[in-house]
């Protein structure tokens, strides 16, 4: 009896699209088999290397001539290879770098935000100093603090100067004749930077997020955005969920070392795309943000992550954390400061808290119900004054994995579903032919198989149905037939995808139903609820409801409000008044751990039908 | 239809109210309860896993329907008690470690239940010495769960600390749970690992089945 032929499961990150090829299959091939699209300029002869990838687990056919040619030393020890030349022998997850990816994906940047008062922590003063003479043999800083003395509104005595901008004052004052423009971080009393007079002051806000990294450049004298940059978080190479980066970190420092470097790296490589955009360089950054979940903080600030690995999840350090940016690696401007907010628990991070911020959530009279879907949902409820918030493992189902043929919102994504006359009518990221579906698309989808009766309140695909057909041995349902995609094979959805529908809104369902109980109310006393996040912006507000999702309310009640985490990173570089209040933010709240809430799991079963 | 019959279908559809209804039904038509339990309860969770393996039902309806299980299970439980109905094995089961989640595991727990399993619940977070104590209290099979890729290490653990007592030839341990695979079972030498709850009945059955066939064998050698 002949063997089965193997097949191989190829994973391409930061895609997170996966392929299951033939034995012999090229990375290449099993990239366009599945959409990704691969730059491959000589067309798979092993020529250009513009194919280049790297291979992160799993064996591989050896190194041929063509590769030996083309790459260098140093990118075979990393396990770069050219995808039009290696084949897998096993499964596989490979890497692609920006450069090889023919288009780039969607990164979600933009949050709409309250306004708020200029009140920079760090501030900028004109001085002019009196230039050393003969009979005036005063040091500079001596000088450079009298000089600091006279002015108006600067409400701090004497700041401390750092033996980093000490280095740098001389030739400063010098080579500006004596005026000069001086960075002073208020809370901590410090001169931060001595710069040319009229020079810009900068601030740096950046949202570390799990999957993507979003930077913000702010203008600190008129409290400007005035450059936004994305990239996928380069740590994605230690595993895709924070969890697998807690267990790398976990094996020494030389592995949490990593971690640390790789997103500090990724964030110098952006604040010079960023300062580079405005024809400056990043000593112009006085100040910077960092917001994130619990462990991107600790991976960032280089702190255990161990103990929020196991229960019961705490965190090293709550409070914000008032640093100086060499404290992280980073090379701005020699003083340069970084502020890390408050987080309110091991699994609701500062990220949550800037959110809160950017939205005001917690500020506002009425009930506020706030979420940032994700792996795991935050989730926080403002009523009366008071503040309830919890995390719940949602999956990554809406970010496209675990989705038989689910992706990131990169183009050829299926971001919307609609059904009509019999089919189903599809819009896709970029508007180029199908090769996935992305978390808005399969929340249409199932939301739009409910509505046309494809699948019954329990989940269970309709066999009867015209559109659903068999499926490797199961039931699916197809969404868009192969003559229609982008590479000729059906895309489709099952009953598994719908599950991990269920599971997901069931839990973050039972997330919001535990905080109402805590809180005593009913959804319908809801004034608002505000749903962040990409995933949160993209979706539809009547599909989320549909299946349960969110609560059944009118539709003028849900506010989507995009990275609002980022833009919450933005007020803090420009307000102190919103420091404040985020550290009083989350003092006030109070976790709510579902995971040993005995009411928990009958929540979450009863959330999980349609 | 039949009482059993609707029994076993408010199962399969997870009817939980009905099927505690359908139970209180049996008990007062005098139905015996080794056969509210085997014609009803086990019948039906073994549909359930049959249509799970089938692909035609999955964890959220296996969810369900576990529950309504549990539910009417509860109902017949005074009368188990009350008549020593005899078990097909006693597993103790529990989260490791450092891990709170526990609904994988109790479905689990749940599905054994319905196989006419005696279930040790443990909770979640249990160290080992505790699952240690669960085999001097009369575990056959030792089930443990992790969820996160930082608490699965734990299992060793206990392994461990079972062989430190003296107990590795007395019980058999299964594990399973989302970062688990058969490699990691192997390396930490477990007897077995299932990947999804129907799987674990049948895994249980088989490593208890060469657990008692080894106790045979050892007895005859003596």
């Amino acid at each position: 009896m002949a063997a089965a032929p193997q097949r191989i499961s190829v994973e391409f990150q930061p895609l997170g699209r996966r392929a299951d090829v033939a034995a012999g299959t090229t990375i290449l091939a099993a990239a366009r088999s599945v959409g990704v699209g691969l730059a491959s300029a000589c067309g798979g002869q092993g020529t250009c290397g513009s194919c280049r990838v790297r291979v992160a687990e799993g064996e591989v056919t050896p190194l041929s001539d063509a590769e030996r040619s083309r790459l260098t030393a140093a990118e075979i020890a990393r396990r770069d290879r050219l995808a039009c030349q290696a084949a897998p022998r096993a499964d596989v997850r490979i890497e692609i770098p920006p450069e090889s990816l023919t288009t780039t994906q969607r990164l979600q940047l933009e949050g709409r935000a309250l306004e708020v008062e200029l009140d920079p922590a760090v501030a900028a003063f004109e001085v002019s100093i009196t230039p050393p003479a003969l009979d005036d043999l005063r040091a500079d800083v001596t000088r450079l603090r009298d000089g600091l003395e006279g002015i108006d509104g600067l409400a701090v005595k004497r700041p401390r100067i750092g033996l980093a901008v000490l280095a740098e004052l001389p030739p400063c004052l010098r080579a500006e004749d004596w005026s000069v423009r001086v960075a002073i971080h208020r809370p901590a009393s410090e001169v931060v930077a001595v710069r040319p007079s009229g020079s810009p002051l900068l601030g740096l806000a950046v949202d570390l997020g799990t999957t993507k990294l979003a930077a913000y450049l702010v203008d600190l004298d008129t409290g400007r955005t005035v450059g936004r940059a994305g990239a996928m978080n380069p740590q994605i190479s230690y595993g895709e969920d924070v969890l697998r980066r807690i267990a790398h970190a976990n094996a020494g420092p030389a592995e949490s070392g990593a971690l640390r470097e790789d997103v500090a790296g990724a964030v110098a490589l952006l604040a010079g795309e960023l300062c580079g955009e405005i024809d400056t360089d990043p000593s112009a950054i006085v100040d910077c943000v960092f917001v994130g979940n619990t462990a991107m903080h600790h991976l960032f600030a280089g702190l255990p992550v161990r103990q929020l690995g196991e229960a019961p999840y705490v965190a090293v350090v709550s409070d914000p954390l008032d640093l100086r940016a060499a404290d992280l690696g980073l090379t701005f401007a020699a003083g340069a400061r970084a502020y890390l907010p408050p987080l309110i628990a091991g699994y609701v991070g500062a990220d949550h808290v800037a959110m809160l911020l950017a939205t005001g959530a917690a500020e506002r009279t009425g009930t506020v119900l706030a979420l940032d879907v994700g792996t795991n949902t935050e989730i926080s409820l403002a009523h009366d004054g008071r503040l309830w918030s919890c995390s719940t493992a949602s999956g990554p189902a809406f970010e496209g994995a675990h989705i038989t043929d689910g992706m990131r919102a990169a183009p050829g994504a299926i971001e919307r579903v609609h059904y009509r006359d019999g089919g189903f009518l599809v819009q896709t990221v970029a508007d180029r032919p199908a090769v996935g579906i992305c978390g808005s698309g399969i929340l249409d989808a199932v939301a739009e198989a409910l509505r046309a009766g494809i699948i019954d309140t329990r989940g269970t695909l309709s066999h009867s149905h015209p559109l659903v057909t068999g499926h490797n041995g199961r039931a699916a349902c197809v969404l868009v037939p192969a003559a229609r995609t982008g590479h000729r094979r059906d895309i489709v959805f099952t009953r598994s995808d719908v599950s991990e529908i269920q599971l997901a809104k069931g839990a973050i369902r039972a997330g919001t139903a535990l905080l109402l109980e805590a809180a005593g109310i009913d959804a319908a006393q809801l004034d608002e609820i505000i749903v962040a996040g990409a995933f949160g912006t993209y979706l539809d507000v009547r599909s989320a409801i549909r299946i349960g999702l969110l609560p059944d309310l009118s539709e003028d009640r849900f506010r989507q409000v995009g990275n609002a985490a980022g833009a919450g990173a933005c007020q803090l570089l420009i307000s102190r008044e919103r420091r404040r209040l985020a550290v009083e933010l989350a003092g006030r709240a109070q976790y709510l751990e579902l995971t040993t809430h005995p009411a928990f799991e009958q929540h979450f079963i009863a959330a999980m039908g349609f | 239809m039949g009482t059993l019959e609707q029994l076993r279908d408010a199962i399969v559809e997870g009817q939980a109210a009905d099927a505690v209804a359908e139970m209180k039904r049996g008990l007062d038509e005098d139905i015996p309860v080794q056969t509210l339990l085997d014609d009803g309860l086990m019948v039906a969770m073994h549909r359930v896993g049959q249509l799970f393996e089938e692909g035609e039902i999955y964890v959220p309806e296996m969810l369900v329907s576990s529950h309504a299980m549990t539910a009417a299970l509860e109902v017949l439980r005074p009368s188990i008690v009350e008549q020593g109905v005899r078990s097909s094995g006693r597993v103790a089961i529990g989260t490791v470690k450092g891990d709170l989640h526990d609904i994988g595991k109790n479905l689990v727990a749940m599905m054994l239940q319905g196989s006419g399993f005696e279930i040790d619940d443990l909770g979640a977070d249990v160290y080992p010495e505790r699952f240690v104590q669960a085999i001097r209290d009369g575990a056959e099979v030792i089930g443990m769960s992790a969820l996160l890729t930082t608490t699965m290490t734990n299992m060793r653990e206990v392994v461990e600390a079972i062989g430190d007592a003296g107990l590795r030839d007395r019980v058999a341990i299964v594990v399973g749970g989302a970062p688990i695979t058969q490699v990691y079972a192997d390396e930490i030498g477990a007897d077995g690992y299932a990947r999804d709850a129907s799987k674990a009945v049948r895994l249980v059955q088989e490593v208890l089945g060469r657990l008692k066939a080894t106790d045979g064998r050892g007895a005859t050698t003596h």
